[in-house]
């Protein structure tokens, strides 16, 4: 027969004080655990949730993003009316030749510069793209220096309210209204029209060409535009040029890792720590335990479950502590593109099962030596111990 | 018995206890250390007095845009200018996109002039002078990849539409990096479908004390042109790159006040039950006549000398680790160094000494308030 579990209970309760310091040291390092990871998570979400399974990207041969992409008139002229690109109902193709510049802007705060992406995008970018939202004014006339941005980059940037301006060098841009893009990575990101930023970044060429082929045209169609010898370009599905930016990502994750394995190790030592002071202080009940007839082995099991216990009490404190992290809105840096992301901390409910598992690991670690300590003692030096 | 002794026995009679706490404090300390350095590694860009003298000029709009050559002319004849050199990063791939290293463009005749700190054998300096394809690399990543002064490498461009055949003429070694490779602005431009483009002028100046005055002056010489500058001190440069990472630092050194604070906790509990157990003994204690104060003092003297154990353990332990693992090679080149200083070290031991105070209040307020007799009392 098992030791009862309000056995363990009682005994926590009663050493309270050494219960409550090694619960919250459990619960900080869960605490942290969570949070770098919940981190890593969102900033990959974005990126693994941008772009439309339907969509080819078209960039330069050799170009890794379409920041330092390149794509000349002639080549936009030449792919946009391939055939295999669906039309809209005016038969207007479904292709949207692009140019993404980065600018330096002020943060809210002023506290200090970021990169920004300022797209400049054409009328069909909004067909190709439908996770992007207008929530607030208009969308910007072609011909006029007028922009939308992210309602993120509306709230971390100075000056990007609808009806504010701000200036890139010597170009002032109206804010006319702010979109939002579900999550994605277009929520750090200004929109403008292509020409207008062509002529205000004094370019000549675009950087890229985002398209949809007609169904079941994708493979062909990409096959047909990276062996035209007048084309020096690569076409990859847009979903795949953004999962391959989340570099960023898993270097936090490594950091998240590295963090809660050293610290976790601490955890197990003053788990370990409080659970050898506990089988110290009850000798002699173990002692008496076993007279009543329980086995070694239930006395190894009750201290292995106490500690457990203890542990996951704070794993369950640690993921309370991380929730009202959730959702919160941060920022940090793309390689690739070589600006700012905005993104927000993603708690899922299987990242808190991962904490409270973590706790339930430093818990075993932690009570198995001690348990077995308690299951070894002699009956009649047990019962003689005052 | 010295009183000492007394101390040291007292320490160690729960060797297991003792050698459990000293471990977790170590690998807090360990781990706060760690974190410091990557903090300090982040946020403070190496300096030296030669980077004083340098100011980056770029475009207004961002570094994504260029400028043109013939700005380097102009800004040459201003006065107060000792060398005004090319600079373009080139940002391409070495076989697979993980070997990322920085790669520049530059004037070759004016690199070692500006970078003064780097030094290199003067014939290889000549060799890669004279030869436009030839390129110098840092020594960290001269070993990365195994080459050898005289290997042919290809990097294939991401940025620009070229691809560069290079030959690598020579090694230096110190200054801020030793891991970018420097390659002829001239064949860069050869290549370039679009000549004369120029990413940043990488200036460095008589004087310390013209920088202002030439700052404002090269932006106002070129505002209203095609392309308008920005020209800043080469620090400012990097702490701009630097604020970029967005709140990294608020993370690292929040997570560092989080380990400092499970520390106390885990380490004060540890102390406190250390102490009930012997609430008898110190009940004897002071029934043989030793006052408040040095009951007290044998408490902190023991908690004290277990925290600087654990905090010796943990900030030495990182030296000795970081000291002698390759950083650069693990972290894939995000981290160019890893120095743990004095200073952090410094820091970590007095976190240590801290904690061995803070952890010895309360046994040190309930052993004041026991009453004699009840501690005698006491059965166990």
């Amino acid at each position: 027969m098992a030791i009862p579990l309000k056995y363990n209970l009682r005994n926590l309760r009663v050493r309270w004080r050494l219960t409550l310091a090694t619960t919250l040291g459990v619960a900080l390092v869960v605490a942290v655990f969570v949070m770098v990871m919940a981190l890593a998570r969102g900033l990959k979400a974005t990126y693994v949730s941008t772009g439309d399974p339907r969509n080819l990207l078209v960039l330069r041969k050799g170009s890794t993003a379409d920041t330092s992409s390149q794509i000349t008139r002639d080549e936009v002229r030449r792919i946009k009316y391939l055939a295999g690109i669906a039309r809209d109902e005016h038969g207007e193709p479904l292709a949207s030749a692009e140019i993404v510049v980065l600018a330096t802007m002020e943060r809210i705060d002023l506290s200090g510069t970021a990169n920004v992406l300022v797209r400049g995008v054409g009328s069909m970018a909004l067909t190709l793209r439908p996770s992007v939202r207008l929530v607030e004014g208009r969308l910007f006339q072609p011909g006029l220096r007028e922009c939308v941005v992210s309602r993120k980059i509306a709230d971390r940037f100075a000056n990007c309210r609808a009806g504010q301006s701000f200036r890139t060098g010597k170009t002032v841009w109206h804010v006319v209204g702010i979109f939002d893009a579900a999550r994605t990575a277009y929520d750090s990101e200004v929109w403008v029209d292509t020409e207008e930023a062509r002529k205000a970044f004094n370019r000549d060429f675009y950087g890229s060409i985002l398209l949809r082929p007609v169904n079941e045209a994708a493979a062909d169609l990409t096959k047909r535009m990276e062996s035209d010898r007048l084309l020096q370009i690569r076409v990859l599905p847009e979903t795949e040029y953004f999962r391959d930016q989340t570099r960023t990502a898993g270097l936090i994750q490594f950091m998240g890792a590295f963090l809660a394995t050293i610290m976790s190790i601490g955890a197990a030592f003053s788990a370990m720590n409080t659970m050898y002071a506990a089988v110290g202080a009850r000798t002699r009940e173990i002692g008496t335990l076993r007279v009543l007839g329980f086995r070694r082995r239930d006395i190894y099991l009750s201290f292995l479950i106490e500690s457990v216990l203890l542990a996951l009490v704070g794993g369950a404190l640690g993921c309370l502590l991380s929730l009202p992290l959730n959702g919160v809105a941060t920022g940090t840096f793309n390689w690739t593109t070589f600006s700012e992301v905005a993104f927000e901390f993603r708690i899922t409910g299987e990242l808190l099962a991962k904490g409270l598992a973590f706790a339930l690991v430093m818990g075993a670690l932690g009570g198995l030596l001690p348990a077995r300590a308690a299951a070894r003692k002699p009956v009649l030096d047990a019962l003689r111990a005052v | 018995m010295t009183i000492h002794g007394f101390i040291l026995r007292n320490a160690l009679r729960n060797q297991r206890r003792l050698t459990l706490t000293v471990a977790s404090v170590a690998l807090s300390l360990f781990l706060f250390v760690t974190l410091q350095t990557a903090l300090r590694e982040l946020t403070q860009p190496a300096t030296s007095e030669e980077a004083a003298l340098r100011i980056v000029v770029r475009h207004k709009v961002s570094l994504g845009n260029v400028l043109p050559v013939k700005y380097q002319s102009r800004i040459e004849r201003m006065p107060g200018v000792a060398q005004c050199m090319k600079l373009t990063w080139f940002g391409g791939i070495y076989k697979d996109e993980a070997n990322f290293f920085p790669q520049f463009a530059v004037d070759a005749d004016k690199l070692f002039p500006v970078f003064a700190e780097s030094t290199i054998d003067p014939l290889q300096r000549e060799a890669f002078v004279k030869e436009k394809t030839a390129c110098v690399v840092g020594a960290k990543t001269m070993q990365r990849f195994g080459w050898k002064v005289g290997d042919r490498i290809t990097l294939l461009g991401t940025i620009w539409p070229v691809d560069l055949e290079l030959i690598i003429r020579g090694v230096y070694h110190g200054g801020i990096d030793e891991t970018n490779l420097f390659f002829h602005h001239d064949y860069f431009d050869e290549l370039m479908p679009r000549k004369g483009l120029v990413g940043t002028f990488w200036l460095k100046v008589t004087d310390a004390s013209v920088i202002p005055g030439l700052v404002e002056r090269i932006d106002h010489t070129f505002r209203n042109t095609e392309a308008e500058t920005k020209t800043e001190t080469e620090r400012a440069f990097q702490l701009g790159f630097i604020s970029m990472f967005g709140n990294i630092k608020l993370l690292l050194s929040s997570i560092s006040s989080v380990i400092v604070f499970t520390l106390i906790l885990v380490t004060a509990s540890t102390m406190s039950m250390t102490i009930r157990e012997r609430s008898r003994e110190i009940a004897v204690l002071k029934a043989v006549g030793f006052d408040s104060r040095q009951v007290v003092g044998l408490i902190l003297a023991e908690s004290f000398g277990l925290a600087m154990a654990g905090g010796l353990v943990g900030c030495l332990g990182a030296w000795l680790v970081f000291g002698n693992i390759d950083v650069y090679s693990l972290s894939r080149g995000f981290f160019v160094k890893f120095d743990v200083t004095p200073h952090i070290i410094l820091t970590g031991l007095l976190v240590a000494a801290a904690l061995g105070v803070v952890s010895c209040l309360v046994p040190a307020y309930t052993s004041i308030r026991a009453s004699v007799v009840d501690g005698l009392k006491e059965l166990d």
